[in-house]
């Protein structure tokens, strides 16, 4: 298993003889195809933050995020979603294909 | 370390993100020249009304094009969300500007694509775009010259009856 990102809270990995990867979320880890990996990154990036600092879009401040294919349930606040879009962008710059230019705007 | 993620996909993220949104643009656009085909035929305007019919089927066509292409690379296609579809037109003049803004529209976002494909060295998606690109010189030509034949044909009198005989022309 090789270590591809830490952010803060989190962590990305890939086993190369499982073809997958582990997220350490902290509290649990999840397995993910590429495909369900991809997934993530399309969830966790769609996350309006700016929502979080108005009260009537995100009253709260959490945000609920299902994770492949409804096998897990996450609730993160305002700093746990940042530093998730943190790990999925440099993440994947790590894996090669997202340019490195996106790693300088994060 | 053996590249599972490359492996994966073909293209780049920044690339696919970018390609779902012009999937987006084209649902939009099939969806707003439906809307068209609606209004020419409740004006009176019956070959309008088929002239948008394939032009809302073409975009489709663009869209499931995209959609595919994702499919090819490895990447995740976005089926999308449409909403806001004007339906309420001044004239049929003002149907096919509106038109020609929209294609214009989209060649921008298309050229944008292709820069940043090209950008981020994403050549397989530059070259995909291809053909996009020529078929919106097509496409742009294609309302310019009906937007010309209008100011020919002038509004007066039976133009506009003239004017809705002559768009049959332009459907193949
Ligand atoms: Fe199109």
């Amino acid at each position: 298993m090789k270590a591809i990102y830490k952010s803060q809270f989190y962590a990305l990995f890939q086993s190369q003889q499982e073809r997958c990867f582990y997220i350490d979320f902290g509290q649990k880890t999840v397995r993910a195809s590429f495909c369900q990996l991809l997934a993530l990154r399309q969830k966790v990036l769609s996350i309006e933050i700016e929502d979080h600092f108005d009260s009537d879009l995100n009253q709260h401040g959490f945000e609920l995020l299902q994770l492949c294919n409804k096998e897990h349930l996450f609730i993160l606040n305002t700093h746990e979603v940042l530093d998730l879009k943190q790990l999925i962008q440099n993440g994947f710059v790590q894996l090669g294909i997202s340019s490195t230019e996106e790693i300088l705007m994060a | 370390m053996k590249d599972i993620a490359r492996q994966g996909m073909s293209i780049k993220v920044e690339s696919m993100d970018m390609l779902n949104i012009q999937i987006k643009m084209e649902a939009h656009a099939s969806a707003t020249y439906l809307a068209m085909a609606s209004w020419c035929d409740q004006n009176g305007f019956f070959t309008s009304a088929k002239f948008f019919h394939k032009q809302a089927e073409e975009e489709r066509e663009h869209m499931m094009k995209i959609f595919n292409f994702l499919i090819d690379a490895g990447g995740s296609p976005i089926s999308p969300e449409i909403t806001n579809i004007n339906h309420d037109y001044a004239s049929i003049v003002d149907v096919f500007e509106s038109t020609l803004d929209h294609e214009i529209a989209v060649t921008k976002s298309i050229h944008a694509i292709v820069l940043k494909s090209r950008e981020v060295g994403d050549i397989a998606t530059e070259r995909f775009l291809d053909w996009f690109v020529m078929e919106q010189v097509e496409e742009e030509n294609t309302i310019r010259d009906i937007l010309d034949m209008i100011s020919v044909t002038g509004t007066e009198g039976v133009g506009l009856q003239m004017i809705d005989d002559h768009v049959g022309n332009w459907i193949e």
